[in-house]
């Protein structure tokens, strides 16, 4: 490259910045042919709404989603990747319950399965929160900057996250399905071998499983159940989440004939916290009207009994349904993590076929 | 509702009014006039509340009496 042509693409990139059209991060140049080539990757019709938000005048079309992808650093062949994970984003509910204006500040959290997964090299192995995976780390900021620029959702402005998360940036992994012992969590939900599906739900925190010595699956249960179940993160009567289980954990549990229903089913037996506990933080009662979690004394609180032993379960994960299993990392340590999610709880996840043209 | 001819008032805290204002403005309508209140909420007494909202009522009865208000009028500036 020549030094005239490195000052024109630092040009663009600027231009970009002043705009507003960045996640804080350089974003790529796109010109009409490069957006072509985009939307030539699907049969949608560019003009296609995807996602509409009739309160915010805004509507993400097909176009706006190809836009996003290659301003994010997607290749084209990504797009219909990307357009699975937003359809399964409208399916999920969240984000056009308006989630993202929120101050809890949740991050769009984008599972792959199936075989496009290795036709655009997607990790599912080694650091797979981590960066340095161009599929990974793309798609993720393509949902993100589709917010941003294709939603209006500008932070301080439209969104209005408190904190919001690191996860935010780009928050994109795919299972490990070659090194599972079960069926992927596609095949779980009618999504058929050779086709390739997205499931997508906003999340809060990503947290670290430490449990590398246990050869029992009732301790991993309680470690997980225990996690899932913090207070800190309870505000709704509930705790739902994604268990992202490594090969090592996963085989573990299979080597003692525990299917993935097996350890759902362990983690709801233990997925409680005493009155007293909840009482400790301020969360034994729910709110009048939103349901939220707060002090029995609260002037919202809805009136109720406290009960008689103080130590008796309140249970925060209701059913099955509050845990999604996936299999991904490297099989080299137990090392697992709870991704907290923030949907409705008692629904099975928002799965989506990738339509590749 | 204003728009159905129902009077009605929007309140927010000042933690808000920079989306209060870019909702308005996306709305169409900029300079839409509302009533802003200390923030928090959540985290004060039924005490402090009574009080807050006492303290408001005033506002909340002007603007609810003054129509609909958005660029163009000469009341266009938040209370």
């Amino acid at each position: 490259m020549t030094e005239v042509d490195a000052a024109e693409v630092r040009r663009a990139m600027e231009y970009y910045y002043e705009r507003g059209w960045t996640d804080g991060l350089p974003v790529v140049p796109v010109t009409e042919s490069y957006l072509a080539e985009f939307v030539a990757t699907t049969s949608r019709d560019p003009d296609e709404v995807i996602i509409p938000m009739p309160h915010l005048n805004r509507n993400l079309t097909v176009r706006l989603a190809a836009l996003n992808a290659a301003l994010a650093g997607c290749l084209p062949e990504y797009l219909p990747v990307v357009l699975a994970a937003w359809d399964a984003f409208l399916l999920d509910g969240m984000v056009t319950r308006s989630i993202w204006q929120s101050t809890t500040g949740t991050a769009p959290f984008v599972v792959v399965y199936g075989p496009v997964r290795q036709r655009i090299g997607l990790n599912s192995r080694g650091n797979v929160w981590g960066s340095g995976f161009r599929a990974n780390a793309t798609i993720g900021r393509a949902i993100r900057l589709g917010a941003i620029n294709g939603l209006g959702l500008k932070p301080h402005v439209f969104d209005q996250a408190t904190q919001g998360t690191p996860a935010k940036y780009s928050c994109c992994i795919a299972e490990d399905e070659e090194d599972s012992p079960w069926a992927s969590l596609a095949a779980d939900n009618g999504i058929g071998p050779d086709d390739s599906a997205v499931s997508a739900t906003v999340i809060r925190s990503v947290l670290h499983i430490e449990a590398r010595h246990t050869t029992a699956p009732e301790q991993l249960a309680a470690d997980f159940a225990d996690s899932l179940c913090r207070t800190g993160a309870l505000v709704r009567p509930q705790a739902t989440g994604y268990v992202v289980l490594n090969p090592e954990h996963a085989r573990l549990l299979d080597k003692h004939c525990w299917s993935k229903d097996d350890f759902r089913t362990a983690m709801v037996e233990r997925g409680w916290r005493t009155y007293r506990d909840l009482a400790a933080a301020g969360k034994e009662a729910l709110a009048i009207g939103t349901g939220w979690r707060l002090p029995a004394d609260h002037p919202d609180a809805r009136p109720h009994e406290p009960p008689e032993d103080r130590d008796a379960p309140v249970q925060l994960i209701s059913s099955l349904d509050a845990i999604q299993i996936v299999v991904a990392g490297a099989p080299n340590a137990g090392v697992s993590s709870i991704v907290e999610t923030f949907s409705l709880p008692g629904r099975a996840p928002a799965m989506v076929k990738v339509e590749e043209k | 509702m204003e728009r159905a001819g129902i009077p009605a008032v929007s309140l927010c805290t000042d933690a808000f009014r920079i989306t209060a204002e870019a909702m308005a403005k996306q709305m169409g309508f900029p300079g839409y006039r509302y009533v802003v209140l200390p923030h928090p909420v959540a985290s004060r007494t039924e005490e402090e509340i009574t009080e807050m909202v006492r303290n408001a009522l005033p506002d909340v009865i002007r603007v609810l009496g003054a129509g609909l208000t958005y660029q163009g009028s000469a009341e266009v500036a938040p209370s």
